[in-house]
């Protein structure tokens, strides 16, 4: 090999370089990134497909979570410590991890491989989706923070558009394939499950989890769509006071509830 | 017999900075060939498949026996060993390449040194130097015996890291090789000495964290090392040693 002549002080000019050997920062920044996804953002996750899953009660009962999410303790202060800024820090540090990987699946296609490519398609799936559905939901259109018993009227409203209803649906299987993979690569990069049958066995069990949250999640989405609840005639008002009473049909029998 | 003809196509490339082109050979089919031996023939008579003269192809072999590591190379688009891929289990014609994440020196020669130098950055070797008899050593039980020879079987032959969608110039990842050395000689009752210090080598940047779990590698190993094991035995190890670390400080 062209290495034999000089084993002293081999350089290697061309290729991959060397290990760094207790070098530099990207342990911390990966490991970081692999822990937000299990805590806060899969936390997060559960909680969030669980408070959909109240609008299968109607308006009033969504309203109800939303309201009561609002009323935790330094809310704002939570929301952007356990949600936003995790969620950010994982998005982007994941779409950097996904640029240095080389995939390939064309060659080498073995199911580990295609779970690898897979988690990355799910990411950056979930990484735009996540990023219109913050800035359509929380930061645009009527304020839920200020108007929680909106929450309906305003979700609905955004699926009422079959496309946007399509992407709902995507996302919502990506996301829930990212996250119930997610836990498996941690407990096996971790260490958690070094053994093969072991890993093996607990794929199975994040394959069950994965679809159960997936269906929890369409269900959610079900409510929404699926007719039992009147549409809306228009979406909510981006600026409405306290005492302002919500237009459209639905959104007012939402506040009688309320009221009643 | 004779008339039976195999047919190979092999990427051919003078130096690094030559371009590369394929050339075509049809062989004499005899029995039991794998792929050196049909490369040997080539080079008894270096013609390609439409005649004209070439040269004899250039590639690394040694043991022929699947044991020493040097013939790793992809065939039919795989990276394996050529030694131990026999003619007939391959779809004709089949297709010979060189590693692509390494440096190529010559054809089917490619420089696989960034190995040997990982596993020097793990210090991935027994400290004792001979300089004078220390007596006998630790004893080493069966059970930890069997424990570490599956990882002593490695042949540093790099399918592992060339099959590695994480193994690439942006990361610079150490692969799977060196992280199963470390967990070998980590596990050696001397070598031991070094665990922190190769623990510490391997959080660093390359290091274990690149790894996506794409598993290739256990797929890839032509030794069948429990890679992927060695992977999630150290990423605890080394979590746990930075977090020791960081406390002590």
């Amino acid at each position: 090999m062209a290495t034999a002549q000089n084993t002293t002080a081999h350089v290697v000019r061309r290729g991959v370089q060397p290990l760094r050997a207790a070098e530099g920062t990207t342990f911390l920044w990966r490991k970081l990134h692999s822990l937000l996804g299990i805590i806060p953002l899969g936390a997060f996750l559960l909680e969030h497909l669980l408070s959909n899953f109240e609008a299968l009660k109607g308006p009033a009962a969504y309203g109800a979570q939303v309201h009561f999410l609002n009323s935790l303790p330094l809310v704002r202060v939570l929301e952007w410590v356990f949600i936003f800024i995790p969620l950010a820090y994982h998005g982007l540090y994941g779409v950097y991890i996904w640029l240095r990987g080389k995939s390939n699946i064309v060659y080498y296609p073995w199911a580990g491989n295609w779970m690898y490519t897979a988690q990355r398609y799910t990411g950056v799936i979930a990484f735009f989706y996540i990023a219109q559905h913050v800035i359509r939901q929380r930061f645009m259109g009527v304020s839920l923070p200020e108007h929680p018993y909106m929450a309906f009227a305003k979700v609905q409203h955004e699926l009422a558009n079959p496309w946007m209803l399509a992407v709902y649906i995507i996302a919502m299987i990506a996301i829930c394939w990212h996250f119930a993979y997610g836990i498996w690569l941690f407990a096996a990069k971790w260490g958690i499950l070094p053994g093969k049958q072991a890993r093996k066995r607990f794929g199975y069990v994040c394959a069950a989890l994965g679809v159960a949250l997936a269906v929890l999640g369409l269900a959610g989405i079900w409510a929404f769509v699926g007719g039992r609840y009147p549409q809306a005639a228009e979406n909510p008002p981006a600026a409405v006071s306290q005492t302002a009473v919500p237009a459209g049909p639905a959104a007012l029998a939402t506040v009688r509830t309320m009221l009643s | 017999m004779a008339d039976k003809k195999l047919q190979l196509e092999i990427k051919r490339q003078a130096s690094p900075d030559d371009p590369a082109e394929w050339e075509r050979f049809e062989l004499d089919w005899r029995p039991g060939m794998n792929l050196v031996s049909a490369m040997m023939d080539i080079a008894a008579n270096p013609v390609t498949a439409d005649g004209r003269p070439t040269t004899p192809v250039t590639y690394d072999s040694n043991c022929l026996e699947e044991i020493c590591g040097s013939c790793a190379m992809r065939i039919n688009g795989k990276a394996r060993m050529a030694c131990s891929a026999l003619i007939d289990n391959l779809e004709q014609p089949i297709r010979v390449e060189p590693l692509s994440k390494f440096p190529l020196v010559r054809d089917l020669q490619v420089d696989r040194s960034v190995l040997f130098e990982n596993l020097k950055a793990v210090k991935a070797w027994v400290p004792v130097d001979g300089t004078y008899d220390l007596g006998e050593g630790p004893r080493v039980y069966p059970q930890q015996q069997e424990a570490n020879y599956p990882l002593s079987n490695c042949i540093s032959c790099t399918c592992c890291m060339e099959v590695c969608p994480q193994f690439n110039e942006s990361t610079g990842f150490v692969g799977a090789a060196t992280i199963a050395q470390v967990k070998l000689f980590n596990n050696h009752p001397t070598g031991k000495v070094f665990k922190e210090e190769r623990l510490r080598a391997l959080a660093g940047d390359g290091g274990i964290q690149e790894c996506g779990f794409a598993q290739n590698c256990v797929e890839a190993c032509p030794k069948q090392l429990p890679l992927t094991e060695a992977i999630s035995d150290l990423g605890r190890e080394v979590a746990v040693q930075k977090v020791k670390d960081f406390l002590r400080k």
